[in-house]
C-alpha cells in the first residue's frame, strides 16, 4: 500500500477533457475547464485580432471566443450540432474555446505523457504539451496559458 | 378708361412677368454647365432685371400687396417650376455604429458530451527488426577522424531502400524495425515543419516520421513524393522513423568500398556515398540525435 501511494504522488493521475478538431483528438486540463456550451451565435467584435471569433453573454458577464482552428493551424469549418465552446480559464482570463465537439474526461497518468517533438519553430508548438495513447488513439494535450502570447493575451483582455 | 382698365392688367402683367422671370431663371440654371461659375452667370440675371418701367412699377406694386397678404395666413403654393431645393444635411449620414450587442444569454447545460465515433487504431506491429547491435548494450562510439564512425571500423550489414527513387543505405546497427506505412494514418501535430508527418502509434509506442526525401534532397523534392510511402523505418535509440517508399535488401559493406566524408558541414547525416552501388550512405544515428537535440531548429532558423 505503501508502496502505491508513493507511486501515486510521484506519478500524479491528471484528469483531461478531450475534445475533437479536424478528426484528431486533444486534450486541455480539467481544472482549467468551467463549463461546457453548445453553440451560441457569436457577436463578431470589429477590429479584434483574427483569432478572436466574437463575444457572447454568458449569464451577464462577457466571454470572448477564440477561433481554435485559426490558432492550430487549421482549415476553418461549418458550424454542426456537435460544435462546443468550452469555457476555460487561462492566464487569469476567462475566454471561450470553439471545438468541433467534446468527447470526455480521460484519466492519464503523467508517466503516460510523451514529449512532443521540439522541433517546430512555429508559435502553436508550443502549446502542445505533450501526447498520450489512450483508448486507442493518440490525444495530444494542449497547454492553454501557453496558446497565446503575453502580448495576445493582454490584448484578449482589451477586447 | 385706359387708366383704370391699365390698372386692373398690372398685377396679371406682373405676375405674368414674375413667373416668365422664375421659368427663365429655372432653364438658365438647369442648362447652366456645372463648371460654369454662379458669378458668370449674375450679368444674365441683371439683363432679365432690366425690364421696362412699367414692368417695374408692376413689379412694385405687387411687391407691396404681396407684403400685406404676409401679414395674414396665406395657404402655401409650391412653384410648379422651380426646382425644390435640395438641402444637404449638415452632417453625412454614417452607417450605424457596429455595436456588438449579444442579446441571447449562454445557459450551461448540465450533460453535452458528444460521443463520436472514434476510429481506434490498433498499434502496428513491425514487419521486422533489422537492428544488429554491433557491440552488445554498448554506447556508439564517435566517429574516427577521417569521417567514419565507429560501427564502419570493420564490414557492417546495411538495408538498402529507395526514397523517391533515390537508393539510400543505413547500417543495421543504427536500425531499429520496420513498420508498415500504407493503410496506417499518421496523427499530423500541428506548428511542425514540413518534413514532420506525424506520429505513428506502433507496438514501441508513439513513433515520430520524418519525410525522409526531404530531408535528403530539398531542393528537387516534389509534393508528390508524399504518396505510396510505403514502410517506417526506426532509428535505433530515438523516437523518429523514416518514411521510405521500398525496402530493397541487405548487403555487407566494407569500409573501404566507402568515400567516407570527413567534413559533414550542414549534412551531417550523410556518412558517405558507395560507389559501386551508386547510393548514398546515411548515418541516421547523427539524423536522429540532431532532430532529438532541437538543434535542427536553429538549423532551419539560420536557413531561413
Amino acid at each position: 500500500m505503501k508502496k502505491s501511494s508513493a507511486q501515486g504522488s510521484e506519478d500524479p493521475v491528471l484528469q483531461w477533457v478531450t475534445f475533437r478538431l479536424d478528426n484528431e483528438s486533444y486534450g486541455i486540463n480539467v481544472m482549467q475547464v468551467q463549463e461546457v456550451l453548445r453553440y451560441t451565435e457569436i457577436a463578431p467584435v470589429p477590429g479584434a485580432p483574427s483569432y478572436v471569433l466574437g463575444i457572447i453573454n454568458l449569464r451577464g458577464n462577457v466571454v470572448t471566443v477564440i477561433d481554435t482552428r485559426q490558432r492550430f493551424g487549421l482549415m476553418p469549418t461549418e458550424v454542426t450540432d456537435n460544435t462546443r465552446i468550452v469555457i476555460i480559464e487561462a492566464d487569469k482570463q476567462v475566454v471561450g474555446i470553439m471545438v468541433d465537439s467534446v468527447a470526455e474526461v480521460v484519466y492519464l497518468r503523467q508517466s503516460e505523457i510523451e514529449t512532443a517533438p521540439n522541433v517546430g519553430n512555429e508559435e502553436s508548438a508550443k502549446f502542445i504539451q505533450g501526447v498520450c495513447n489512450k483508448n486507442g488513439e493518440l490525444l495530444i494535450l494542449v497547454e492553454l496559458d501557453k496558446m497565446m502570447s503575453e502580448e495576445e493575451w493582454y490584448e484578449l483582455e482589451n477586447i | 378708361m385706359t387708366r383704370p382698365q391699365q390698372t386692373a392688367l398690372r398685377p396679371q402683367m406682373a405676375l405674368q412677368s414674375y413667373l416668365d422671370g422664375l421659368l427663365q431663371e429655372a432653364t438658365e440654371t438647369f442648362e447652366a454647365p456645372l463648371d460654369k461659375p454662379v458669378v458668370e452667370m449674375l450679368p444674365e440675371l441683371s439683363v432679365e432685371a432690366a425690364a421696362p418701367d412699367e414692368f417695374q412699377a408692376a413689379v412694385l406694386e405687387e411687391q407691396v400687396r404681396d407684403a400685406r397678404r404676409e401679414q395674414a395666413p396665406a395657404p402655401q403654393v409650391a412653384a410648379f417650376a422651380e426646382p425644390s431645393p435640395v438641402l444637404l444635411p449638415s452632417i453625412l449620414p454614417v452607417a450605424d455604429p457596429v455595436v456588438a450587442v449579444v442579446d441571447s444569454e449562454v445557459v450551461a447545460e448540465a450533460s453535452i458530451p458528444v460521443l463520436v465515433d472514434v476510429e481506434k487504431s490498433i498499434p502496428v506491429e513491425p514487419l521486422a527488426e533489422v537492428h544488429r547491435p554491433a557491440v552488445p548494450n554498448g554506447p556508439l562510439l564517435p566517429a574516427t577522424p577521417d569521417g567514419r564512425p565507429a560501427w564502419a571500423a570493420e564490414p557492417f550489414e546495411c538495408l538498402l531502400f529507395d526514397v523517391a527513387g533515390l537508393t539510400l543505405a543505413v547500417p543495421l546497427v543504427c536500425l531499429g524495425s520496420i513498420y508498415p506505412l500504407a493503410g496506417q494514418d499518421l496523427t499530423p501535430l500541428f506548428g511542425q515543419p514540413d518534413w514532420f508527418l506525424g506520429i505513428l502509434t506502433c507496438q514501441a509506442g508513439n513513433l515520430k516520421v520524418l519525410d525522409t526525401a526531404r530531408w535528403v534532397m530539398p531542393d528537387r523534392y516534389r509534393e508528390d513524393f508524399r504518396q505510396g510511402l510505403q514502410y517506417v523505418i526506426s532509428v535505433q535509440g530515438y523516437e523518429w522513423g523514416l518514411a521510405v517508399h521500398q525496402v530493397s535488401r541487405s548487403l555487407r559493406l566494407d569500409p573501404d568500398e566507402i568515400k567516407w566524408r570527413s567534413q559533414r558541414g550542414q549534412r551531417p547525416w550523410l556518412a558517405g556515398t558507395v560507389i559501386e552501388h551508386m547510393c548514398a550512405l546515411l548515418d541516421v544515428a547523427e539524423l536522429a540525435e540532431l532532430i532529438a537535440s532541437g538543434a535542427v531548429k536553429q538549423m532551419h532558423v539560420k536557413h531561413q
